[in-house]
């Protein structure tokens, strides 16, 4: 392999992570409209936000209730859509409601002033130097409950290109029916878009880094001989790593206090950016999720403290959760176009692909260590996109792991290491590895600043240094 | 001039309220209004008397509880040595600390339990402790540790009043989270109620 063959290789393997970095956007959720609601800090549920602590998490498991939530603990008192009592009189009468008496509205703004190196494929470095990207993005959040049972989250994120043009996204729009039936906490739904509970709820529970673990989030399976690394974002139709949104409908629930279920329907890979017929899925099929996970110590799912002494630090929750979890994704009759090293134009079909999983975060005193392994397989069939002609079919595996630990260094001060690693299907793209030093200051309760490095371990002259201002209100 | 006036109208108001309440005012009391300037509510400023003869011993416990997320009463007086029972009134854990004085920590305990602290290292009053939950970093409250039990709370219009004060000369105080005044001297006689009324700054 000449040098520059090896660039060649690193640069298609990785797609760059600074790239990625600039393309994936983490949803960050941290929603003051509840901050309103139950007039309490930030603190009361998120450590850095949006990283949630152990009552956080049980409040958001709960479909946004506080752990034996009583009336009086609402602090802005709901508009009753009907008296109580007409429950007693349902069939001949509407199911009452309630919605928020001020419009349950939250926004988050995020600055960041951006610093990338990245390596291109003929050698040369193209490096931006405080690109200030004032906003990088904007958040308007909905989100509250809809009396009993029933809850709701919206997000819409708005980003500006640089031509001026406004990028809007839907990120979360999902109801939800907490407990409809059978004990507390047993079942739950929800219906619409919004982040599996999959590996551990998402950047809601783990993300305190401004990059999304792309290891995990942003791989690309597609290639001739299997995927060749990151960047599903950058491919048409629709990335087929293991999804940060869905549309769909989840069951999960909570077992003595302790164990937590979750089965998902998703639509899967939808049908790419040159359909016309308006449809969201690709295909008929339906992809399948679950996730299994126990936890040892410290805060129920529900909050339940089962008579366990409780931490005076609400950070700190002296514990061990371990998971398991599993996607099965249909991507049949999607043709992702491809095009050789040979200059050969092919579509490649991901028949079907599936994701497994096994992971445990640690929480003790103030150091928390999260890893997940993620083993993944596809089923990809090679069209010639000319004459349509199956050329070859294969099922290509790739696997990837992190580990992150973040440290408490003061309530307000927290520093996170993280490693994550991809080897893509393709053994011919070495491995990708990627470091991420995080410092991150609460300057207020709702006023985040922090300043992150990120480094392609594999190749040095891929890297960013980016620091972000991120307020919530 | 305008604080002048406003002293003055205060003064009227108590002398009326004062002949109003007349009845009920114990002869030897203190009553007064306590007004809080810039503050749309006067309550919770603590009237004292800074230094009484004698040596006093706590009668019994004080208790503080924590309801809807708030420390209950957001102020608690209360003589040296007085025990404190600190409840938790809500589903949701509650803890206590202070890091005022000697500091402490009394952890962090569910509805229905409770915990005690002894408040018997105030060198000099008042010692005021501010009482903060790690849980809950919106939740305040405050144990103002006192030489003696003649001291009032002021409700929502500044009006306090503060029974049973031994015939003698005084020097009358007021404490508030957020405002100052100066002390006043105070004369008590055996069977005639005394006013005593207060301007808050910053
Ligand atoms: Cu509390």
């Amino acid at each position: 392999m000449t040098r520059l063959e090896r660039t060649r290789r690193v640069v298609a393997g990785a797609v760059l992570v600074c790239l990625a970095l600039a393309v994936t956007e983490s949803t960050a959720l941290a929603v003051p409209a509840f901050a309103r609601k139950y007039q309490t800090s930030c603190q009361t549920c998120h450590i850095v936000f949006p990283k949630l602590n152990a009552f956080g998490e049980a409040f958001r498991l709960r479909g946004y209730r506080m752990p034996a939530e009583t009336e009086e603990m609402v602090k802005e008192p709901p508009v009753s859509l009907g008296a109580p009592a007409y429950k007693r009189l349902w069939p001949q009468a509407v199911w009452p409601g309630a919605i928020s008496s001020h419009t349950p509205l939250a926004v988050n703004v995020k600055l960041a002033d951006v610093n990338t190196s990245s390596l291109n494929e003929d050698g040369t470095v193209t490096s931006v130097k405080n690109d200030l990207q004032f906003p990088q993005e904007v958040n308007v959040f909905g989100a509250g409950t809809l009396g009993d049972h029933v809850s709701y989250l919206s997000e819409i994120t708005f980003g500006e290109g640089s031509d001026g043009s406004v990028a809007v996204e839907l990120e979360h729009a999902s109801i939800h029916f907490d407990s409809p039936f059978g004990p507390e906490d047993l079942f739950h739904f929800r219906l619409g878009k919004f982040a599996p509970n999959l590996a551990d709820g998402f950047q809601e529970m783990w993300i305190s880094t401004d990059a999304g673990i792309d290891s995990l989030f942003n791989y690309n399976p597609i290639g001739f001989n299997g995927g060749t690394g990151l960047g599903a974002d950058a491919v048409s139709p629709n990335p087929i790593s293991l999804p940060t949104l869905v549309r769909g409908i989840e069951a999960y629930g909570i077992i003595r206090h302790r164990a937590l279920w979750v089965a998902g329907i998703a639509n899967g890979v939808g049908p790419g950016s040159n359909d016309t017929t308006g449809r969201f899925d690709g295909n008929n099929a339906k992809d399948v999720y679950a996730r299994f996970d126990y936890k040892i110590g410290g805060m129920g799912f529900d909050g339940d403290m089962g008579g366990h002494p409780i931490p005076d630090k609400n950070w700190q929750d002296n514990s061990l959760r371990l998971g398991v979890f599993a996607y099965r994704g249909d991507a049949s009759g999607i043709n992702f176009p491809f095009t050789t090293d040979s200059g050969l134009m092919t579509n490649i079909q991901d028949v079907h692909f599936q994701r497994t999983g096994i992971y445990a975060s640690l929480f003790t005193g103030d150091l928390n260590v999260f890893s997940v392994y993620l083993h993944g397989s596809d089923s990809l069939q090679v069209f010639d996109a000319g004459t349509a002609a199956l050329l070859s079919t294969g099922v290509p595996d790739y696997h990837a792991w992190f580990t992150q630990a973040d440290y408490l260094l003061y309530p307000w001060l927290q520093a996170g290491l993280r490693y994550e690693t991809v080897t893509p299907a393709d053994r011919s793209v070495p491995t990708l590895k990627t470091g991420v030093a995080n410092l991150s200051a609460l300057i207020r309760a709702n006023v985040k600043a922090m300043v992150e490095y990120q480094r392609d371990l594999r190749q040095g002259k891929n890297h960013s240094l980016n620091a972000v201002l991120r307020f919530a209100f | 001039m305008f604080r002048h006036s406003v002293v003055i109208g205060s003064v009227c108001t108590a002398i009326v309220l004062a002949y109003v309440a007349s009845p009920i005012g114990a002869s030897d009391s203190i009553t007064g209004v306590v007004k809080v300037t810039g503050l749309a509510s006067s309550a919770d400023a603590v009237v004292y008397i800074q230094q009484a003869p004698g040596s006093f011993t706590p009668a019994k416990p004080a208790q503080m509880d924590q309801r809807q997320m708030q420390f209950v009463p957001h102020v608690l007086p209360i003589v040296a040595g007085t025990t404190v029972k600190f409840l938790n009134g809500d589903p949701t854990p509650h803890n206590v600390f202070s890091p005022d004085n000697e500091k402490y920590n009394l952890g962090t305990w569910p509805q229905g339990q409770s915990k005690d602290y002894t408040f018997n290292k105030c060198a000099k009053t008042p010692c005021v402790y501010t009482q903060l939950c790690r849980v809950h970093p919106e939740m305040e409250g405050y144990v103002v540790v006192l030489q003696n039990p003649f001291f009032a709370v002021t409700n929502k219009e500044g009006h306090y009043q503060i029974d049973n004060v031994p015939p003698g000369s005084y020097t009358l105080a007021v404490w508030h989270e957020k405002a100052k005044a100066q002390p006043k001297p105070v004369i008590v006689e055996a069977s005639k109620p005394t006013t005593v009324d207060f301007v808050l700054g910053r």
